[in-house]
């Protein structure tokens, strides 16, 4: 068996009395790539989102490449996460986007900072744009931007916010397929998204939560084609 | 004596008029952005020294808060001349105004902007420096400019405390000769034509960045 | 400093006995204000050259200290034979300077309304003044009652400034005080802090208001 990437463990999460996450586990192994779904407010973004701590959880352990990191900067820098509004830094260039993190938080110098950065711009099929700014590019390209300047930080895994809702419908496949090169590429990734084509082909595993809870976790084949349990089935009808 | 005479007796206070408005600058925008950030920032008990301040320098009318520092400070021992008196508690009290238009601003920010920033390991100071400031810096142009043209009016107040600004002349010039008329148009006058240009710049970035950024302060006003 | 309990309580009871005087020529102000403000908006708006020439004037009234507005009107209208008591002149100052700027809150609150509000309105058969008072100006009060109460504040704040024509409000009263016993001080300090007080209730008393109106007509 591969190193673990990410482990997640009995996590449980309030928001008021509200309990959001219950008992969570989950380990997701080096060069995995697993796909949360699941009907809207079942939880699965405020899980991914626990994973890189922007949100607080109060019971339960998350640890990423075999540790529990407390510095959460440090953390973040480990875990890219890719959001579905983008959340491009409008007022820097597209190249700039890039480098703040590398040139601030590892004070990696200009000049290799931008040479990192074109190579994940490249990676993404969108260095010519590098001296635009977001507001000047379409959505799918800000989308792909966004994950150019998640790799830039050379994550050991990364996190995918619904990376494809915001998006028109032409523009969702070019995403996509960077995010399956990334795939291809031995990237460990963790994917919330409705994309359900994109899980079958990439996914190595199938999250499906609901009301807080991993109801189900299979390989493609199986989730889709012999889902166990009753609720699975329920959402696999609506969305199909 | 002719209007053009009193015209350019007034613009002899304009040298006082220009310091004190140069040196409340000094005091209004640190205090604006440290406050502003403070009060963003600090949760719980922490917070209330920060909200006291800015309301004592706020919610005091600027021409007390003058007098009160006047007055008081030599009796607790503090000799500060005039015009840092006058920059202090004007640039302070505009400065309280314009911490809450920075407030405003930090709220009013995306708050993907700040997830996105924690999100490639920046710390929390990084984001509102790289991130949060800059952005914010273009949204708070109109309110700049608006709380300039305030501490600007604000200086007239300084003639009270004996300092001979443009409105101080106007007094002078008003025991030389008996003519109203002439006296105070040509105050209003030079007052004009120092801040109409502002006030049309202000209108302008408002309408700008009120397109980009959605409507923040309405150029809200101090007392002055 | 000493403190001496007889002085700060004869300040305290100068200050109170200035109160009514100085709250009344607030209230009068912020209504002169309200009403010049939404007059100069509304008239802007009625055609192109009223609209520059009102624009004109309300940057005009925005560009010049309200201090030197009141000095204006108290030395210049006495030349051409218009003498009137400084609390009127104070009123008349007080309204004409801030209803430059709560005309540009009216524009804001109108442009608030979208047009559909409107156009809605009058599909259903309204008359114009039904329109503006039944439709567009509830749902305008709700966004524009937090900076006018804002304004209001700021007209309390003003009302020293009227000391220099001397109005007998709080400002007035208390430097009177000051220079007989040439202490300065304790007066100063102690009418910052009723003044801290006063503006301090208003603007709660705003908040709660706009909470309210926030309820009342939520979305």
């Amino acid at each position: 068996m591969d190193q673990t990437a990410i482990s997640i463990n009995k996590l449980n999460k309030w928001y008021g009395d509200f309990h959001v996450l219950k008992d969570i586990d989950l380990q997701v192994a080096t060069g995995e790539q697993v796909v949360i779904c699941g009907p809207s407010g079942s939880g699965k973004s405020t899980l991914i989102r626990c994973v890189n701590r922007l949100e607080a959880y109060q019971d339960g352990h998350i640890e990423v490449m075999g540790q529990e990191e407390t510095n959460l900067p440090r953390l973040r820098r480990q875990v890219g996460m890719v959001f579905q509004q983008f959340n491009l830094f409008p007022h820097l260039t597209v190249l700039r986007n890039c480098t703040l993190a590398m040139t601030r938080a590892l004070r990696m110098d200009q000049a290799e900072a931008e040479e990192t950065a074109l190579r994940m711009l490249e990676r993404v099929r969108i260095r010519e744009q590098a001296l635009k700014f977001p507001t000047q590019l379409s959505g799918g390209q800000q989308q792909r931007v966004a994950i150019a300047r998640a790799l830039c930080m050379s994550p050991k895994a990364m996190l995918f916010d619904e990376p494809t809702s915001a998006l028109d419908p032409e523009m969702i496949k070019e995403v996509l397929d960077v995010m399956a090169d990334l795939a291809q590429d031995g990237m460990t990734m963790i994917c919330v998204t409705h994309e359900m084509g994109f899980a079958r082909q990439v996914a190595d595993r199938i999250v499906f939560m609901d009301a807080g809870q991993v109801v189900e976790v299979a390989p493609p084949d199986s989730f889709f084609a012999n889902p166990q349990n009753l609720r699975t089935r329920t959402f696999l009808e609506q969305i199909l | 004596m002719s209007f053009s005479e009193i015209f350019l007796g007034i613009l002899e206070g304009l040298d006082v008029t220009l310091t004190v408005t140069a040196f409340g600058l000094l005091f209004a925008i640190p205090f604006a952005l440290v406050a502003g950030v403070a009060q963003q920032f600090l949760t719980g008990w922490k917070r209330a020294p920060v909200t006291a301040i800015i309301e004592f320098w706020r919610s005091t009318p600027i021409l007390v808060l003058m007098f009160m520092f006047y007055y008081t400070l030599p009796v607790a021992g503090v000799y500060l001349n005039a015009t840092t008196v006058a920059a202090m508690t004007l640039g302070l009290h505009i400065g309280a105004y314009g911490s809450q238009s920075v407030r405003a601003a930090l709220q009013a920010l995306d708050r993907g902007q700040v997830e996105a920033g924690l999100a490639i390991g920046l710390t929390r100071w990084q984001v509102l420096l790289t991130i949060e400031l800059p952005q914010m810096a273009v949204a708070m142009l109109p309110t700049f400019v608006n709380q300039f043209i305030q501490l600007v009016k604000g200086t007239a107040l300084v003639a009270l405390i004996t300092m001979t600004d443009m409105t101080a002349r106007a007094k002078e010039l008003s025991q030389l000769t008996f003519d109203p008329p002439a006296i105070y148009g040509a105050l209003m006058l030079a007052y004009f034509l120092l801040l109409y240009p502002a006030t049309v710049l202000g209108r302008h970035l408002e309408r700008v960045v009120g397109r980009r950024s959605g409507r923040l302060n309405g150029g809200r006003a101090g007392d002055v | 400093m000493t403190f001496d309990i007889d002085f700060l309580q004869r300040i305290l009871a100068t200050i109170f006995k200035a109160m009514p005087l100085t709250l009344l020529l607030a209230f009068l102000s912020c209504i002169g204000a309200s009403l010049v403000g939404f007059a100069l908006e509304t008239l802007r708006r009625t055609g192109r050259w009223q609209g520059y020439l009102l624009r004109f004037v309300i940057d005009a009234l925005r560009s010049t200290p309200i201090l030197v507005q009141i000095y204006f009107l108290y030395f210049v209208l006495p030349y051409y034979g218009v003498v009137l008591p400084g609390p009127v002149i104070g009123v008349l100052a007080m309204s004409l300077y801030y209803a430059s700027y709560l005309a540009e809150v009216f524009k804001a609150g109108i442009d608030s309304v979208p047009r559909g509000q409107t156009e809605a309105a009058m599909a259903v058969g309204l008359s114009p003044l039904d329109v503006t008072l039944r439709v567009v100006a509830p749902q305008m009060l709700r966004n524009i009652a937090a900076p006018m109460g804002n304004y209001f504040v700021s007209i309390l704040k003003s009302t020293p400034y009227l000391a220099v024509i001397g109005v007998a409000e709080m400002m007035g009263t208390t430097l009177e005080i000051a220079s007989d016993t040439f202490r300065y001080a304790e007066p100063m300090i102690l009418l910052g802090i009723v003044f801290l007080v006063l503006c301090s209730i208003i603007a709660w008393l705003v908040r709660r208001l706009e909470a309210r109106l926030m309820a009342n007509t939520r979305r």
